[in-house]
Parts: structure tokens; C-alpha cells; sequence
């Protein structure tokens, strides 16, 4: 496998891995220390003139147990010992008890200790050979996996200390998130996973504690053993994504067109509920790119499903839509779990959360769709991460879908001189709130917090200016301007207010 | 000897209040022993020293060189003397046989070990021969074999001996060597009763002046007076301190009760069993406590801390008494207090016959390390 075999000494963590320790009950203070030599202990004599760096096994006089092993235990945490294997008939929970307080490593054995030392021996001089099995070992375990989550668990158990991720651009698909954080005396290994047609999909990461129990070499050998099976399983799980991908997409297409409010049988044979009270959930990303990929579409899934693998998520225009149903309509404390969960994915892939009312049955479900892609268009306003109800919209709503950019324009054009002055701002802003309070000086004066006079002022000019709100025929024109201009204003005056996760205020 | 509590120092004589406190002390010599016969023997005892009135207990140096002494003591198991009482008269048959054997008339009685029943059982044949007892024994606590004796070590042969058990058959033995005859007699025990009442080690007083250990009598008496006095547990360990210099080396629960079927030396009759005490201050060290048909060895945290022949015994502190071995359950709070024996078990051949590694146990002790 390598063309120079590390003949680093061996670890305790890598001969309990492999026979015959394998089976053993380990309690192992530290499994990074080396093993330098065997010793076969008969006496406390011999326990007496030990060296540090070795492993005893413990035999005959030695392992008499109840003192013995108490002993022998003391003497090998003075002579700084690796590790003690003893025979299971002498070794008692207080042994072990002792050997943690010692942190002295104990290794109870159930077969012949003279036996147990031979193997050591011959492991002990030759890493390379003890190593080499355990790789073995570990192909077979592999060769087992079908799933990309059981590969990285295998890796994840074997590799102890040394957390193995996958990774998908920057997003953790499966193992442990510890991988990706950057450590003093942590080294990152990394492996490229690729999918069907030599294109990169995936890496798998492992952070190896350097100095550790696995070395960098032994560690990127076994990534790259775990390879073929992850990319066997990234295949298989990606066809069959893809499969039941276009299924449900066809599906909800079906559900759409159905003339009867009933849930036809085929709805809950893809595992969907749509006979009580449905309500839909829009997934859109901030800003709209067309429709999204089956790369895309996998992962939201990926992340949307985790521990909740029964409420679909259907590719659906330029986002995508989930939904829930549930016999109580007001009962929405699943929902907001999940929401709650799914926030940082949200932040992730820039995508903003629409959702809409309950209603009864399939009919139910559309309009609840329906409402839910409303509210995501309102909660872009409020940046990625952000999920806006449809409860809290209502027909403001309508709003959200005003061409804001192309309004300021016709302002520029229309209102030249508002537009040159620097006051501009306070301006627009206290004819709207004037406008919003229904001509009220006295409650757009509250709102803006500023005096009742300096509202009077600042009309006055902005009537010069050509802001002229009291004309009958202009209010309506004039109002939509002004409240085009400080949405596009105060977007501007926060160009990044996806952090905030806030749910938007009424615009 | 004169009324009144407390630590009297050496003692004149041995009256019916004396029992109890007697008693007491014995066990504390021999902490192994459990409780069963109590009340017959010291019963018997008290009942004979009121009719018979105090018994005389005399410092060896204050007898004369030519009386002839002879040691007794219960030979075989406590149990099976609460399951077949004593008779009355098996002591005083087994220092007749010698006195017939030997044509000598004892002057005087001395303990072979002054602790556990054997405490009491020369103060009954000092009563019933009329004589006085000599304050003084062969162990200054328990061993488990007849010659593990200072009589021994200073070259005193234990036969003539006899032993009447308490079906009145009895065995004579006349052997060279002191091990010996603890084989021969352990073959017959059995045979005349589970135990028997053994006479040995006929000497005269002033060779035992120079072999046996002074004033280990009044000291079971001082000690038994102590741990009848006060159930406090610091008082107990500082008073107890002062009379047998024993100190507490670790306070703990019981966490652990181990019994090993595993080989054992041969030389010592017992099963080994082992028992985990988790230290609750200090260190909070874990203690292992080894057990025979005693305690022999102390390891805290694996490393030896005291070891035979010391005298290792348990305090059950809720209690305020004495912890016998048979009695401990996991969970209780004890205190391991550890007895100094007397300066000859020390010696290399004192070590040999009763230290560690009688026990099985290779280590060095504490003491000589």
C-alpha cells in the first residue's frame, strides 16, 4: 500500500485493535503510547526490573490477583509502564478502578497470557505487520457499508481521537463537524471523493492531533481505503435522490390538478399526509438564479429531512416546497422546531422561509402553498436565514412584489429635484409616515420622533420640491414612490442584514 | 485487682469485673474471631472467679526462677467451641498429663496468646488450679500455628504438649522439632472434638523471663476497658494509641468483598479473600485489604503500606467498635488501624515464620524498607 511502511513504534490504540487484544476489555489511560517491548511476568522480581515504554503481561505468581494485580499495578505505574494485560479470573472492577486513578492502562484478557505475549512480541517488533492487518480489518468493515453515514462511521469508530468528515463545498454531509475546525497541533488530511465522470463531489477531512495516537501516513491510507465504498454509496444515494426526486415532483404536479378535496391512496404511499390540515412551507433562496440544481436540491434535502425524513420537499419553480399536517391547525410547536433547526442550513445556502396558513385537505394544501410563497418573498427582505408567516403578512403583502428598483428610477426622473437635494432622505420618509397615518401630523409626528413643527417644516419643503402628497390625484402615486424609495433606502443603508435572522417588520 | 475504669497499667490480680473487659481486649488482638461463645466462656470465667475469688496475675520477673510454668490456650476453631462447649475440666486434664509425664507440679499458668479465647482460658485453669498467672505470653496477639511462639524463636521446644478435647479423649505429643508437632496435633483435632484444650511450652520461670513477651495481659485488660469506655471513634484511636501504639492509616467505605478461590501457600491454613476500601479523605486513596483467617496486608493505591506481623484491625465507626472480618458488608465506614506486634516479629526469623511472605505475598515490608 505504501512504498516505506512506517516503523514508528507501536501505539496501544493500534494493537487493541487488532487480535488478540482485540476482544479484550481495554481500559486504556492513554491509547497514543507507545508499546516498545513485551515482557512476560512472572514474578514481582521481574515486574521490578521493568523498563519504561513496556507492556507487561501478567502470569503465574505475578497475577494472583485481589493484591497481586494491586501491586503489579503500582509497580508498573512507578517503572512507567505502557499498559498491564492480566488474565479476566483475577481482575476485578476495583482493578480497574485503580488503574484509572493510576491512569495506568489495564487490559483484561479471556485467553492464555503466555499465548497473549507471543502475539504481542511479534507485533510489538514489527508495526508495519500489526498495522497492515488492522488496515485489513478495517477494508472488510468497510466493504460492509452501503451508506455514506455507516463509512464514516466506521471511520469515525476506528480512528478514535481523529474526527473524519464529508464535506460538500463547505457544508458537512456526514461525521463529525470537528474535522473542519482549525486546531493548534491539529493537521488536516483531505481526500477527494469523486462522483461518476472524474468531477470532484466531495472531500473527506480528518484532523489528526499531531503529535497523536494515528499517524498522518496510517490515517490518509485508510481515507483512501474508505474511498471506493463512499463513492459507491455517494452514487447509490444520489440516484436514488434523483429517482424519487422527479417521483414526488410528478406527484405534487398530480395534486395539484385534482378536482376532489380528498387525499388520493397514492399520496400516502410516497409517505405524505395531506388529509388533516396542511401547511405549507416555501424554500426559496435570497435571490432568485432560475431553478435550482439536483446538487442544491440534494443537500437542502439532506439538511431540511434530518430527523424528520417524512415531510417532503418538492423542487418547485425557483425554490422548494415542504409541508405539514396536522390535526390540531393551530398547533405549530413541530414546525418551529424544525424551523429553529434548520436556521444555520438556512444561513448556509442563503434561503429564506415562507410559511402559510393551515387549511383542510388538498385544496387546502395548494392555497397554503400558495400563501407560503407570498411570505418567502416578503422574508427576502429580511435576508437569508429569515422566515417570514403568512399570518403576520396579509394583503401588505402585496407590497413585497413591488418592482422597487424600477419605482426609484421613475423618481429620479420624475422628481429631479427631491431627488438632488441632500435632505432627500428625512424627506420621503416623513411624507410616508404622513401618508401612512392617514394625513395625521400629530401620529407621524410620534412615529418619526421628532416634533409636530419640524413635520409641518419638512412637508412644507418637500411640497416645493415637488412632492406635492396632498394632491388627490398624486396621493397614490406619490405614496408607492416614497415607499419604494426608503425600502430601496434603508436596504441599501444595510447591505448585510442576513445575520440578523429577524423576522421583518411590516414594510 | 482494684476497681475503678480506665488504664490501670500492670495488674495485681483478675477478678469477675475483669471480664468483660478482658473479652474485649482479646478480640482486639484477634479481630478475625467473631462473637459466637461469648457468653458461655466468659460466663464460666466470671462465675469461677467468684467462687474461687481473684485470680493472681504476676510479672514474670516476680516469680521465682525454679516454678515450672505451663502455656494453654483453645486450639482449633471458635465455632466449633460455641457448638460443643467446654466441659469444665479439659484444661486442667491437659496440665495434668504433662505434670504426669514430666513428675513436676506447675507453679504457675501463662497464656500461649494473650487474644481471643485463648485470652481467657489460663485465667479458668489458673482458677481451677489455684495458682497464680503470669502476665505474660508466647505472641502478644494471634499466629495462626502453636510454635509461631517468641518461646521459639528462643529456643524453647512447645512438648511435651497435650491436648484434651472436649469429648475427654486426648492426644499426647513428643516431637524434636516445634513445626512438627503443629502438624501432628492439626491431624487430631478434628478427630477429638472441632477443638481442643492444649497445654505446652512447660518451662520454668525464669527461662521464660528471657523467651516470653511481659505485660501483654494487663494490656488486654487496659484495652478492653478502652473500647468498652467510649464509642467515639477519635477517642477510641487516640486512647488506643496511647496503651498499643496503634494509629489509624486510612479512613474509608467498604466497596468491595472479593472472594478468590486462587492457589495459597500451604504452611497457613486459610482462605484468602480480599477487600476494597475507598478512601473517603486524604488522598482518597483506594485501599485493598488481604485477608486470611486475618488481615495480613494493606496496600494503598497497590503499594504496600503495612503488613504482617502487624496487627491490622477494622474500626466500624458508626458503631464505635470493633469491625470483625465476618461481619463487614460493602458500604460500611471503617477505619483501618494498624498495631506495631512486639519488636521480635521483626527480626529476619521472626519475619520468616509470620511475615508476608508466609502469607504468599513477595513484597518487603513497610517496616524494614
Amino acid at each position: 500500500m505504501r512504498s516505506r511502511p512506517s516503523t514508528l513504534p507501536i501505539t496501544l490504540g493500534e494493537l487493541a485493535r487488532v487480535r488478540p487484544l482485540a476482544g479484550a476489555e481495554l481500559h486504556l489511560a492513554d491509547p497514543a503510547r507507545t508499546v516498545e517491548q513485551v515482557v512476560l511476568a512472572e514474578t514481582f522480581d521481574r515486574l521490578r526490573h521493568c523498563l519504561p515504554h513496556e507492556l507487561v503481561v501478567l502470569h503465574d505468581e505475578a497475577a494472583t490477583g485481589g493484591w497481586s494485580l494491586a501491586a503489579a499495578l503500582h509497580l508498573a505505574w512507578e517503572r512507567n509502564l505502557s499498559a498491564v494485560v492480566v488474565s479476566r479470573t483475577v481482575a476485578g472492577a476495583s482493578s480497574a478502578a485503580l488503574a484509572e486513578r493510576l491512569a495506568m492502562s489495564l487490559i483484561v484478557i479471556d485467553d492464555d497470557p503466555i499465548e497473549v505475549a507471543l502475539q504481542l512480541a511479534g507485533q510489538v517488533s514489527a508495526p508495519a505487520a500489526a498495522r497492515a492487518q488492522r488496515q485489513a480489518r478495517i477494508a472488510e468493515q468497510l466493504a460492509e457499508q452501503t451508506g455514506i453515514r455507516g463509512v464514516l462511521g466506521v471511520l469515525n469508530r476506528e480512528l478514535q481521537g481523529v474526527p473524519v468528515a464529508l464535506v460538500v463545498g463547505e457544508v458537512v454531509v456526514a461525521g463529525q463537524a470537528a474535522a473542519l475546525a482549525e486546531r493548534p497541533q491539529v493537521r488536516q488530511i483531505e481526500v477527494e471523493v469523486h462522483a461518476a465522470g472524474e468531477r470532484s463531489a466531495a472531500r473527506m477531512v480528518a484532523a489528526v492531533p499531531v503529535p497523536g495516537p494515528a499517524a498522518i501516513d496510517q490515517v490518509a491510507s485508510l481515507l483512501r481505503l474508505a474511498r471506493p465504498s463512499l463513492q459507491a454509496a455517494w452514487a447509490r444515494s444520489r440516484l436514488d435522490a434523483a429517482a424519487r426526486a422527479a417521483h414526488e415532483q410528478a406527484a405534487f404536479e398530480l395534486l395539484r390538478r385534482l378536482e376532489t378535496d380528498e387525499a388520493p391512496s397514492w399520496a400516502a404511499e410516497l409517505g405524505w399526509q395531506v388529509g388533516l390540515h396542511n401547511r405549507a412551507i416555501w424554500l426559496a433562496p435570497e435571490r432568485p438564479e432560475g431553478e435550482p440544481s439536483d446538487e442544491v436540491t440534494y443537500l437542502i434535502r439532506a439538511s431540511w429531512q434530518r430527523g424528520h425524513s417524512i415531510w417532503p420537499l418538492i423542487a418547485e419553480g425557483d425554490g422548494w416546497i415542504s409541508w405539514h399536517s396536522a390535526a390540531d391547525p393551530d398547533d405549530v410547536t413541530a414546525l418551529r422546531r424544525v424551523l429553529t433547526g434548520f436556521r444555520d442550513s438556512a444561513v448556509a445556502h442563503r434561503l429564506v422561509l415562507g410559511v402559510g396558513r393551515a387549511h383542510e385537505g388538498v385544496g387546502g394544501l395548494m392555497r397554503s402553498a400558495a400563501e407560503a410563497r407570498l411570505a418567502a418573498h416578503v422574508a427576502r427582505e429580511a435576508g437569508a436565514g429569515s422566515v417570514q408567516w403568512f399570518d403576520q403578512v396579509g394583503a401588505a403583502a402585496a407590497l413585497a412584489w413591488l418592482p422597487t428598483t424600477e419605482i426609484a428610477q421613475v423618481a429620479d426622473l420624475t422628481l429631479a429635484e427631491l431627488m438632488a437635494a441632500k435632505d432627500r432622505a428625512p424627506l420621503v420618509q416623513t411624507v410616508l409616515a404622513v401618508l401612512d397615518a392617514g394625513g395625521s401630523l400629530s401620529q407621524a409626528s410620534q412615529q418619526l420622533g421628532v416634533h409636530r413643527n419640524t413635520v409641518l417644516a419638512r412637508l412644507a419643503r418637500a411640497r416645493q420640491l415637488g412632492l406635492t402628497y396632498d394632491e388627490p390625484g398624486q396621493r397614490l402615486a406619490l405614496h408607492v414612490l416614497c415607499y419604494a424609495l426608503t425600502t430601496l433606502w434603508n436596504r441599501s443603508a444595510q447591505p448585510d442584514r442576513s445575520r440578523s435572522g429577524s423576522e421583518p417588520s411590516r414594510p | 485487682m482494684s476497681g475503678g475504669a480506665g488504664y490501670l497499667g500492670a495488674m495485681a490480680s483478675i477478678s469477675a469485673e475483669d471480664v468483660p473487659a478482658l473479652y474485649e481486649g482479646a478480640k482486639f488482638y484477634s479481630p478475625a474471631v467473631g462473637d459466637a461463645g461469648r457468653s458461655s466462656v466468659t460466663s464460666w470465667l466470671a462465675g469461677l472467679l467468684e467462687r474461687n475469688g481473684p485470680v493472681p496475675l504476676m510479672r514474670v520477673e516476680s516469680v521465682a526462677p525454679d516454678t515450672q510454668c505451663i502455656a494453654v490456650c483453645v486450639l482449633g476453631s471458635g465455632s466449633a467451641m460455641a457448638d460443643l462447649p467446654p466441659a469444665g475440666d479439659e484444661f486442667v486434664l491437659a496440665v495434668r498429663q504433662i505434670e504426669r509425664l514430666q513428675k513436676v507440679t506447675f507453679g504457675a499458668v501463662y497464656p500461649l496468646a494473650a487474644a481471643t479465647i485463648s485470652a481467657l482460658v489460663p485465667v479458668v485453669t489458673a482458677a481451677q488450679l489455684g495458682v497464680p498467672l503470669i502476665d505474660a505470653d508466647g505472641m502478644g496477639r494471634t499466629f495462626a500455628l502453636i510454635h509461631h511462639t517468641a518461646m521459639h524463636l528462643a529456643g524453647v521446644s512447645p512438648t511435651p504438649l497435650a491436648a484434651v478435647g472436649p469429648t475427654g479423649e486426648s492426644v499426647l505429643v513428643e516431637v524434636l522439632s516445634g513445626p512438627r508437632a503443629d502438624r501432628m496435633l492439626r491431624a487430631n483435632v478434628d478427630t477429638v472434638g472441632g477443638w481442643a484444650a492444649l497445654a505446652a511450652y512447660p518451662i520454668n520461670a525464669g527461662t521464660l523471663r528471657r523467651a516470653a513477651l511481659p505485660g501483654t495481659m494487663s494490656r488486654i485488660t487496659n484495652v478492653g476497658r478502652v473500647l468498652l469506655e467510649t464509642t467515639d471513634p477519635e477517642a477510641l484511636v487516640t486512647r488506643l494509641g496511647a496503651i498499643t501504639g496503634c494509629r489509624r492509616i486510612a479512613r474509608g467505605r467498604i466497596a468491595e468483598l472479593e472472594h478468590l478461590s486462587r492457589q495459597n501457600d500451604v504452611t497457613i491454613p486459610a482462605h484468602p479473600s480480599s477487600l476494597v476500601v475507598e478512601e473517603t479523605g486524604g488522598l482518597g486513596r483506594q485501599l485493598r485489604i488481604e485477608l486470611r483467617s486475618e488481615i495480613v496486608a494493606v496496600f494503598a493505591d497497590g503499594a504496600l503500606i503495612a503488613g504482617a506481623p502487624d496487627l491490622m484491625c477494622l474500626l466500624d465507626v458508626s458503631r464505635g467498635a470493633l469491625a470483625t472480618l465476618d461481619s463487614l458488608e460493602p458500604g460500611d465506614l471503617v477505619d483501618v488501624l494498624v498495631t506495631p506486634a512486639d519488636a521480635v516479629w521483626y527480626s529476619p526469623e521472626g519475619m520468616e515464620m509470620v511475615g508476608l511472605s508466609s502469607h504468599g505475598i513477595p513484597l518487603e515490608h513497610p517496616r524494614r524498607r
